[in-house]
């Protein structure tokens, strides 16, 4: 069964180097909250597929800075995302 | 999944609101979730994110009361919302039933929202196709 | 509207990621108290230590002195209730220079292998 990761702080927290221990190769991973800054940054993943959450980017300032292949999805793609894939793992 | 197959979710809130974007983020998400059409079996309030359910909040008049938007969003849509209770009385939202039973002069719990423990987030799990988990 | 409680499927699979250190915040017993509540429904439960999360299994936990509740007793229940597949992360352990005999509870060190078959495997993950 596949997993969405969403990742909810800032790159500083460390969250994505833990999530990776449990990143399979199905899986996803979305970027919500103060994570969507992670889309400053070059992103070093695994072959899965990354989203960011548009209105949290927008918040921000940074819907124009993604330098990676995170793709920016609002709230009703979120929820898609969450059908997808086989269940939902939060990390806060 | 077909595109247009409802999905039954369960929301489990773990964050106040105002501390962190974690309450908004959940009241966001579900509000999505009813605008896609899909099922919201429980919403579930433990830890720190009982005081969702507090009605007391008195907020700026320039910003957003989370606490009486979620009231709205559950009233409106009749979604069920259990506070867990060993959360919530620690925390001083009672509903009338608590605050009698401890003889507290005021109750702080909207009505929206029904008491009870966890059980019912073990149950939510159980019965609903997706769970997601908001906290800080 | 109210959903009666019931048990729709019996091959669920919970799986409790606790990544936090104790007493520094209440997510180690709140991890703890779902997963008990889980075995009460008769559903398998994997538990994983994680990161910081190794630090709650430390022995000799003396939580009076801060006026706090102990986790070590609810750790020690953890086999009462039939939870058994503990897994401890393994290279924290040794970032922490923990060994099996510092711990209140028997864990199998852990790697990540072992690690994302038990998450695939899971119908449901509690991350805290």
């Amino acid at each position: 069964m596949s997993s969405l990761h969403t990742i909810s702080k800032a790159p500083s927290q460390g969250q994505l180097d833990q999530c990776l221990s449990f990143l399979g190769q199905h899986d996803g991973v979305l970027f919500i909250e103060d994570g969507v800054y992670h889309c400053l940054e070059q992103l070093d993943l695994p072959e899965v597929d990354v989203f960011s959450l548009k209105e949290d980017m927008s918040a921000r300032g940074i819907a124009g800075r993604n330098r990676t292949t995170a793709k920016p999805v609002n709230y009703e793609e979120f929820v898609e995302l969450c059908c997808q894939y086989d269940k939902v793992v939060s990390w806060f | 999944m077909e595109r247009d197959k409802i999905v039954r979710f369960s929301i489990v809130v773990h964050a106040a609101p105002y501390s962190s974007e974690a309450a908004a983020s959940a009241f966001n998400f579900t509000k999505a979730l009813l605008h896609q059409g899909h099922e919201i079996y429980r919403l579930f309030f433990f830890s720190d994110g009982v005081h969702n359910a507090n009605r007391l909040a008195i907020l700026p008049e320039d910003e957003i009361n989370l606490q009486q938007q979620w009231d709205n969003l559950i009233t409106v849509n009749n979604l069920e919302s259990v506070v867990c209770i060993t959360s919530s009385i620690k925390r001083g939202v009672l509903n009338k039933e608590e605050a009698e039973r401890h003889n507290l002069e005021s109750n702080s719990m909207y009505e929206s929202s029904e008491i009870g423990g966890l059980g019912q987030l073990v149950d939510a799990a159980l019965n609903s196709d997706r769970v997601v988990n908001f906290g800080s | 509207m109210v959903h009666d409680m019931q048990n729709k499927d019996p091959q669920n699979i919970f799986t409790f990621i606790s990544r936090s250190a104790p007493y520094g915040s209440n997510r180690p017993q709140l991890c703890l108290d779902i997963a008990l509540t889980v075995t009460v429904f008769g559903q398998d439960v994997n538990l994983v230590f994680w990161g910081d999360g190794v630090l709650q299994l430390i022995k000799g936990q003396a939580p009076e002195a801060i006026s706090s509740k102990s986790i070590s007793s609810t750790l020690e229940t953890l086999e009462l209730y039939g939870i058994k597949d503990i897994y401890v992360d393994e290279a924290a352990m040794n970032k922490h220079k923990l060994k099996p005999s510092d711990l209140v509870i028997e864990a199998k060190p852990s790697g990540k292998e072992a690690l994302l078959t038990i998450i695939e495997r899971s119908s449901s993950v509690f991350n805290l």
